[in-house]
């Protein structure tokens, strides 16, 4: 009997889907600190448009993992989804995809518990948002068996240059260095 | 001169409040965006308004009570 694809096909453009969603939500967050636009933008939409993106990736997120489980091209069982190092194909890679995809949910959620966790430590928690983009980039490189195809090294290429460009901007910028103003004391640096 | 409102319970303090207008702005120790003064002619209360996150803050008139920001 012949395979069916299609939820192959799902898993692999759904996994794509989630990295090019959390590079914009990474962009995005990165525009609420930097505002490179000024106050053109009105801030609180960027905020929405950052948490929207990131609530869509996860979506996207459930969707890639959920078809991998359903097909039989790559054999992916449900334990391996939440537990890092229970996967038969590429062990090492897919791990780092499900510790990205953990730390990508405890973020996300640390946005409603930032008042009883404190500001502090949910700003604290949001630096991790860095290792997540990097962690969501070496797993679809490493995992994606589209990786090698010159449209997916488009798409990476592309995330990679303008999270680190943007991120540049943030740390150059002279607003965001203007918190340097701020009484030590009162300084809380956002991400 | 403005009035300026802070809404405590949207405010997440991201700060940025503070880096456009740190003489009328400031964090408490729980992090939260306070009031130095709750009357300013300083306009840039306006941007500080336009420019937090969570809108958080709002600027009124002083003599006319209107919304500004």
């Amino acid at each position: 009997m012949r395979h069916d694809p299609t939820f192959w096909i799902l898993a692999r453009a759904s996994g794509l889907t989630a990295y090019v969603l959390l590079a914009l939500s990474v962009l995005a967050g990165i525009v609420v600190k930097s505002r490179p636009l000024g106050n053109r933008v009105r801030q609180p939409a960027v905020v929405d448009i950052h948490r929207t993106l990131a609530a869509l990736g996860l979506g996207a997120l459930v969707i890639h993992a959920t078809s991998l489980t359903l097909d039989k091209t790559v054999r992916m069982p449900p334990q391996a989804l939440f537990v890092p190092g229970l996967s038969p194909y590429r062990p090492y890679w897919v791990s780092i995809g499900v510790l990205t995809a953990e730390l990508m949910v405890i973020v996300y959620a640390s946005f409603s518990l930032r008042r009883r966790i404190g500001f502090k430590n949910w700003r604290r928690l949001h630096w991790f948002t860095y290792a997540l983009f990097a962690g969501g980039t070496v797993h679809g490189l490493m995992s994606g068996t589209d990786s090698r195809r010159a449209w997916a090294l488009a798409i990476y290429l592309g995330a990679i240059a303008a999270v680190a460009a943007a991120t540049t901007w943030r740390f150059l910028d002279p607003l965001t260095k203007g918190e340097e103003n701020v009484p030590n004391r009162d300084r809380s640096r956002a991400v | 001169m403005f009035r300026i409102e802070i809404d405590r319970e949207l405010c997440s303090g991201f700060a940025s409040c503070v880096t456009d207008a740190p003489e009328i702005f400031e964090l408490d120790s729980s992090g939260t965006a306070a009031l130095r003064v709750a009357e300013t002619g300083d306009e840039r209360v306006l941007a500080a308004a336009a420019g937090c996150p969570m809108g958080a803050i709002t600027v009124y008139d002083g003599e006319s009570g209107d919304r500004v920001a």
